[in-house]
Formats: structure tokens, sequence, C-alpha cells
């Protein structure tokens, strides 16, 4: 569904339209990747969505060269960009795409390791998702 | 002949940037075509997800925010 107006934040999805306040538009991205740590940044950017912190939007979308996706990442007032591993893959998309403004957080940064063939657990999200709430408030 | 065409549902931003849009297509003086695109389907085959958008002649422009008349008219340079 089509957000409307970029003002819409805390209810991804919505189709509520707007003309009202204006907040700023934040788009989270992560690189959603197959490891445990890209989990954790998957699930830290849904988290901080849910919260109201922004909107998690497709990182494949600009992977694929879709004009309008990209569009949207280089007028949205602040991209999060929350890579799993020192690959830097969702870096590099963005970078090829162009966009250059973004703040950016990464897991394994953060002292949680890499490992294949395990599930996250609840306090490394909330451990990414703090420090992605420290680097948005700073953005501001 | 440039084609434009406004993204959006039809909040007021988006009509504001439709008039925004005409305002700067007649100020630098170019022929063209303005489209209201108002389907939520069609506004996401362009890849856009937050309204209102501005395209000219098939690429996106600008999205979820309307820019003021010059900076429509660079646009359409």
């Amino acid at each position: 569904m089509a957000e409307c107006c970029g003002s819409k934040q805390t209810e991804a999805g919505s189709g509520s339209c707007c003309g009202g306040d204006k907040k700023k538009t934040v788009l989270v991205y992560a690189c959603s990747g197959g490891a445990n740590v890209a989990e954790i940044a998957d699930k830290a950017a849904r988290e901080l969505m849910f919260g109201g912190c922004g909107t998690m939007f497709c990182l494949a979308g600009l992977g694929a060269g879709i004009p309008g996706m990209i569009q949207m990442a280089k007028d949205a007032d602040v991209n999060l960009v929350i890579d799993g591993c020192p690959v830097d893959c969702a870096k590099k998309v963005f970078e090829r795409a162009g966009v250059t403004n973004f703040a950016y957080v990464k897991v394994t940064d953060l002292g949680i390791e890499k490992k294949k063939g395990i599930r996250c657990t609840p306090e490394q999200i909330e451990q990414v998702v703090a420090k992605c709430r420290e680097v948005l408030a700073a953005q501001k | 002949m440039k084609k434009l065409q406004v993204l959006g549902t039809g909040c007021p931003k988006c009509k504001k940037m439709a008039e925004s849009a005409e305002a700067a297509a007649k100020a630098a003086g170019i022929e063209y075509t303005l489209e209201k695109v108002t389907d939520i389907s069609e506004i996401m085959k362009f890849g856009v997800m937050i309204t209102p958008a501005l395209v000219v002649d098939g690429v996106v422009k600008v999205v979820g925010k309307v820019p003021d008349v010059e900076a429509i008219k660079s646009m359409l340079a």
C-alpha cells in the first residue's frame, strides 16, 4: 500500500492520507540475508517500524534499480541502513544506487558474532534496535 | 511535449504537486500534458510507495515532498 505524503510513519502499509503534520520521512533498510546477524538486522528494522521510528522499505528494490524506489530513498529525510556483517551488502546497494544520504549500523560492530544455522535472540534484536534509535536520534 | 504525471490518491499535497507542476511547466514555457495517477496499483508500478510523486516523461523525479515551482522547473529542463 502506498504511503501518503511521507508523513505517516508509525503504521506501515497504512493507506491513510495526509495533508497534515510534517514529520520527517525516515526509511529503514536491512540486508535481510541468511545468517543470524542478517536476521537480527531484519527483525530490528521491523521493530523500529512498528515502534514508530520509520518505515521499513525494500532493499531489493534499490538493488534492482527500480527508479521510483531509488528516488524515494534520495528524497527521504533520513535513510537508516542496517547491515548484518562486514560484507556490507546493504551499504553497497546504496552506494551503487547513488544514494549517499544514509545513516549506518552494522550488527557485528556491536559484538554479535556471525553464524549460520542459528536463530537470533530477542536480546540481540533489542541491542541493535537500541543502537539504531541512538543513530536516528543523532540525525534529528 | 513533456508528459507530466502526478502520483497521488488525492490528498492536499497531491493537489499542490499538480498545481506546482502545472505552474512550473507554464513558467518554463513548455508544452505539456498533465495526468493525475490516483490508482494505488498504478502508482506502485512506478516503484513509488510514498506520495505525492512527480514523473516527467516516465522518469520519477521527486517522491514524498512538494518542491517549489523553481525546483520543478529545473526537473523539466
